[in-house]
């Protein structure tokens, strides 16, 4: 089956004052469609960076990344958005749900930028991923009347109401408890297994990163182990 | 889209009705202003108009519109004019511009012969008589009841207090009067005034009339007082340059307060502009997501400001003789002023925020 996402020598320079800083030093991987992935390594190893270039966030200096067959790493800021309207998820660790809009609203917005201006998820979709996410009372709450946990899969419901080909998650139990931690963890789980969506992780806590079926491993900008 | 800008609106009550105030600012501005001029122009020359006489004969440096108190014209040209053919009746009438005793705009006193005033005109003294010394005056029906004054009433004329004699109907001419030698007294101007009014035998001939008493009595001014007008506020050649100062601090105030509040907002909402660019949302979006904004905040400034200058408007008429008209065009140029303050004010902040660093933006606290 061919890969959902490849990167091949993957190099990522940042400029720090007058210092280069190589924060990725070559990166080789691929992922199928429907795999669960979690992406491992101690701070400063270049696991957010990675995210990034891989969610189209920032563009590479060297390398390509391929997105369903679209080369990232060639395209302007513009269409990399766009890519990312079609075809990425995001989770954040600190969720990053609009404050001022109710859960409802805020899976309004993501389906409105999606369809550019139009809803494109139907009413099965959306009652499957909200039933899968046990959100179905939560939405008409505002993020600050949600638990940590219940905003979290808000977001998650938020990443995955368009269907797109990869979520990625930045580190999504780094500012839960360890309950909440393990239901968002079982819930992602769920969403790989059932819905079949192809799930990348990044995170240093190695409990969180055991869920995946596939654990990458991190150091100094490449990657040190693939298991 | 659009619950995102009004959550945004509602979110930030103190920011929206700083903006809003700013914005109805402006289009109070501009709509008392010229609803002002064109009120006060109009209910001039509507009142001019109701004089009666149908030429008018001056001196180069005074004449029936000019807010001057200059007393240029010998009233014995007046004996000359009756002798020229078609001429009726001759009127001199003298003018001095104050301020306007409520402190709003200026008022006209005219000094007038009552006598030929009143066969020109058709105004006829309703309550009290016709004055009889320098120190009264006769005013129209619509100055006793805007001013509530009554006869013997008294009123400032000159820094004087004059005695309210009578009370005179319909309105013509300024709406405050006084004997023209009264008037020449005050302003030392003995046997002068400001225009001689000339009512002729036959309306349909007075271009004739006008022509014989140009040629009569060369280098005078000599009109129709039926050309009397000012077409469009803004067409009057001083009023021009200050409805045009208007529209632009109207402009330029309104942009300023948008610009600094969404400026304000969108450094609040960096993380938020982060997040609609991790949801994959174009320059074009997040442009016109702050361009609504300001756009809604815009229109509801621009209502609240109709609506106050309307308030404002009717209570100025009922409390000054100052008469305003709200004329649809620059209703219409008040809100697209208001408006286009809105669109322009947060052309700057909504680029701003379109052009951001989504992983930075992300990352602010």
């Amino acid at each position: 089956m061919s890969a959902i996402l490849q990167t091949e020598n993957l190099v990522m320079t940042y400029r720090v004052g007058k210092v280069d800083v190589q924060a990725l030093r070559g990166v080789n991987m691929s992922i199928a469609p429907g795999e669960f992935v979690s992406i491992m390594g101690p701070s400063g190893c270049g696991k957010s960076t990675l995210l990034h270039i891989l969610g189209g966030l920032l563009k590479p200096t060297r390398g390509t990344v391929i997105v369903d067959g679209e080369d990232l790493a060639a395209m302007t800021d513009a269409a990399r958005t766009d890519l990312r309207r079609r075809k990425i998820g995001f989770v954040f660790q600190r969720f990053n749900l609009f404050p001022t809009l109710t859960a409802e609203g805020n899976l309004r917005l993501a389906e409105h930028i999606h369809g550019n201006g139009k809803r494109t998820s139907n009413d099965k979709t959306r009652h499957e991923v909200l039933k899968l996410l046990r959100l179905e009372n939560k939405m008409s709450h505002k993020p600050l009347e949600l638990s940590g946990g219940e905003q979290q899969r808000v977001a998650i419901a938020r990443a995955i109401i368009n269907r797109p080909a990869i979520i990625l998650a930045d580190e999504p139990t780094g500012n839960l408890d360890s309950e909440n931690s393990e239901i968002v963890l079982n819930m992602l789980q769920q969403l790989n297994r059932e819905l079949k969506q192809t799930i990348v992780i990044i995170t240093h806590n190695p409990e969180a990163a055991a869920v995946a079926a596939r654990i990458i491993e991190m150091r100094d900008g490449v990657i040190v182990k693939d298991h | 889209m659009d619950s995102l800008v009004i959550s945004n609106i509602r979110q930030r009550p103190m920011r929206t009705l700083i903006s809003v105030i700013g914005v109805a600012l402006g289009v109070i501005l501009v709509a008392l202003n010229t609803g002002l001029v064109e009120g006060i122009l109009n209910d001039r020359l509507r009142r001019e108009q109701g004089l009666g006489a149908e030429i008018e004969f001056s001196r180069k440096s005074g004449g029936v519109l000019s807010p001057q108190s200059i007393m240029s014209v010998d009233t014995r040209y007046s004996d000359r004019l009756k002798q020229i053919p078609g001429v009726a009746i001759v009127t001199p009438v003298g003018r001095h511009v104050q301020s306007g005793n409520s402190g709003l705009g200026f008022e006209v006193v005219e000094g007038i012969d009552f006598n030929t005033y009143s066969t020109i005109s058709g105004i006829q003294i309703v309550e009290g008589r016709i004055f009889q010394t320098e120190d009264e005056v006769i005013i129209d029906r619509f100055k006793a009841q805007q001013n509530r004054l009554k006869v013997g009433s008294s009123i400032q004329v000159f820094g004087k207090n004059l005695k309210v004699a009578g009370i005179y109907a319909p309105e013509a001419g300024s709406r405050t009067k006084i004997s023209l030698g009264a008037l020449q007294n005050y302003l030392a101007a003995p046997n002068k005034c400001t225009s001689l009014m000339i009512k002729v035998d036959d309306p349909s001939k007075q271009e004739e009339v006008q022509k014989r008493i140009d040629a009569a009595l060369p280098g005078n001014v000599v009109v129709l007082r039926r050309d009397l007008s000012f077409g469009s506020v803004g067409s009057v050649p001083g009023i021009k340059g200050f409805v045009r100062a208007v529209l632009a601090l109207s402009i330029v105030v309104s942009s300023l307060v948008i610009l600094l509040a969404m400026y304000t907002t969108i450094t609040e909402r960096t993380r938020e502009i982060g997040i609609l660019k991790s949801l994959g949302a174009s320059k074009r979006y997040i442009i016109a997501v702050i361009e609504k904004e300001a756009i809604t905040i815009s229109f509801i400034g621009v209502l609240v400001g109709l609506i106050v200058a309307f308030i404002a408007g009717w209570g100025i008429e009922k409390n000054t003789t100052l008469q305003i008209e709200f004329h649809w065009s620059w209703i219409l140029t008040a809100g697209l002023i208001g408006l286009g303050a809105g669109v322009i004010g947060a052309i700057y902040p909504a680029i701003r925020a379109a052009n951001q660093d989504p992983v930075k933006a992300l990352a602010y606290e």
